[in-house]
């Protein structure tokens, strides 16, 4: 039987904007606090760093009746078709764990950054100090116990639950049907099937426009990473091969070239 | 002794010889660490040359004394390598020669049209593996679009490259004997020069 796969579901109509997740995160990751930008607004910071894994966005929408925020809690999406994992050339330093996290190993990460390249959230971030790459890793060291992310573990809200995926899928089904009901017509589920789903879902006043909510529309692992990993891996390595074997019976079939001439070159003499 | 087949006539000097093989030795580094990043199943590579995180800071080092050394080269041979209308016609039946047939081609100077080609070519995949190598050496500088191009253009033109550097070493080895010591030790037989660059005998300056 499979693993459980499981899944943090955010529920963006219930965020405060707290950071009591940002800071659980931090703590238990035991991150060192780094004053970032400040950029004149609520936000912690302008966006994730590699010593900052969970940032919430306080988007500001203008309405009819004054401004209002719209919250959401960004981190790695540990997505089903994971363009961080296409990309990586190591071997082991990213790993997809049975229950669907996207856990970056930094023993065997080399720095390259390919990740971060081929992360349609621009998630990952460099470490100038290691050199190394990092990310939200789902709490991996606290699921593989039978314990909750830091984050969902800290919120005063339940905006954030985690479990099962296929039980969160429709429990945020169900709630913007909910919100619908409620007068929220363009309220849904941001679950972008471009990356084959995500392991992080979120229910969305606006899900017509997640941009608003600073989350990509559409997202796809990019397609030069696609092409990149993908055809012109295959066919380049078949036309090195191709090239080394056509010398080969190159020679096989015609030899050293000039032999004759060589004869002439004697002759002239 | 002085005209017989044997006599040996110098062709490279110490100092290109010395920077063809400079040139030769980080590209052949450049091309084992490319390759260990460039597929999961050639990571084993990455191993042999002292692991994953050394190739990824040694690779794009080794990679600038690549481009130095072969930009020194340029220098020393750019004007020898322009194409003059022999060469053209040579390059259009070169065919023939990979054949074998080659009895109605131009005569070939110091250097025939596919040698001046491959020099044209890797000096210009050797700006564009610098550029795009660039990007990728410090992805926390560039922006995403540029990252983005330079994943398919780096790896693409270092194909090139190698496709190009087959020919060159099969060429320059068991394709044409006699042509490994021209670059080994500077110097080829008479009838060497006379099989393959008779314009170039014929115009040395006589001793």
């Amino acid at each position: 039987m499979p693993a459980v796969q499981v899944a943090k579901l955010i529920d963006t109509t219930l965020c405060i904007g707290c950071k009591a997740c940002e800071v659980a995160c931090q703590e238990w990751n035991d991150q060192e606090f780094t004053l970032g930008t400040f950029g004149g607004t609520y936000q912690t910071m302008p966006q994730l760093e590699h010593n900052f894994w969970n940032l919430i966005k306080f988007n500001e929408r203008e309405t009819d009746a004054g401004m209002s925020w719209l919250m959401a809690k960004y981190q790695c999406m540990h997505c089903a078709d994971a363009g961080c994992m296409s990309a990586c050339p190591a071997p082991g330093a990213i790993n997809r764990l049975d229950n669907g996290t996207v856990d970056f190993n930094h023993d065997n990460c080399i720095g390259c950054g390919y990740c971060i390249t081929g992360c349609p959230f621009d998630v990952p971030r460099l470490s100038p100090t290691t050199k190394k790459v990092y990310k939200c890793s789902l709490c991996s060291d606290r699921t593989a116990v039978g314990l909750e992310p830091a984050c969902i573990k800290t919120c005063p809200t339940s905006c954030l639950t985690f479990g099962s995926r296929e039980e969160l899928v429709r429990k945020a089904d169900a709630r913007a049907e909910t919100l619908k009901s409620d007068g929220h017509k363009d309220a849904g589920v941001y679950n972008p099937v471009g990356v084959g789903g995500t392991n992080v879902i979120y229910v969305l006043k606006h899900a017509s426009a997640p941009e608003e909510y600073g989350l990509p529309k559409d997202p796809t692992v990019p397609w030069t990473v696609s092409l990149w990993k993908g055809p012109l891996k295959w066919l380049g390595t078949l036309a090195l091969a191709g090239g080394v074997l056509g010398t080969f019976f190159h020679y096989v079939r015609f030899g050293p070239l000039h032999e004759e001439k060589e004869e002439a070159g004697d002759e002239k003499q | 002794m002085k005209n017989s087949s044997q006599q040996l006539i110098p062709r490279f000097n110490a100092v290109e010889r010395a920077i063809h093989w400079a040139v030769a030795i980080t590209f052949v580094y450049a091309t084992l660490s490319g390759l260990s990043l460039w597929s999961r199943k050639l990571y084993w590579i990455a191993g042999v040359l002292g692991g994953g995180v050394t190739v990824r800071a040694m690779h794009p080092l080794i990679s600038v004394l690549f481009v130095l050394a072969f930009g020194r080269l340029f220098l020393k041979w750019r004007r020898e390598m322009v194409l003059d209308a022999d060469d053209r016609t040579w390059l259009r039946y070169s065919y023939k020669y990979a054949l074998k047939d080659d009895a109605g081609l131009p005569e070939v100077g110091k250097y025939n049209g596919g040698q001046k080609m491959q020099f044209w070519a890797q000096a210009a995949l050797a700006v564009v593996l610098l550029c795009s190598g660039t990007v990728l050496w410090f992805p926390e500088y560039m922006p995403r679009t540029l990252r983005l191009a330079a994943v398919l253009i780096h790896p693409a033109a270092a194909l090139a490259a190698m496709g190009g550097i087959i020919v060159h070493v099969y060429m320059g080895t068991a394709a044409v004997p006699g042509s490994l010591k021209a670059m080994i030790r500077g110097v080829v037989t008479r009838r060497w020069a006379a099989a393959h660059h008779p314009k170039w005998l014929r115009n040395l300056p006589q001793p």
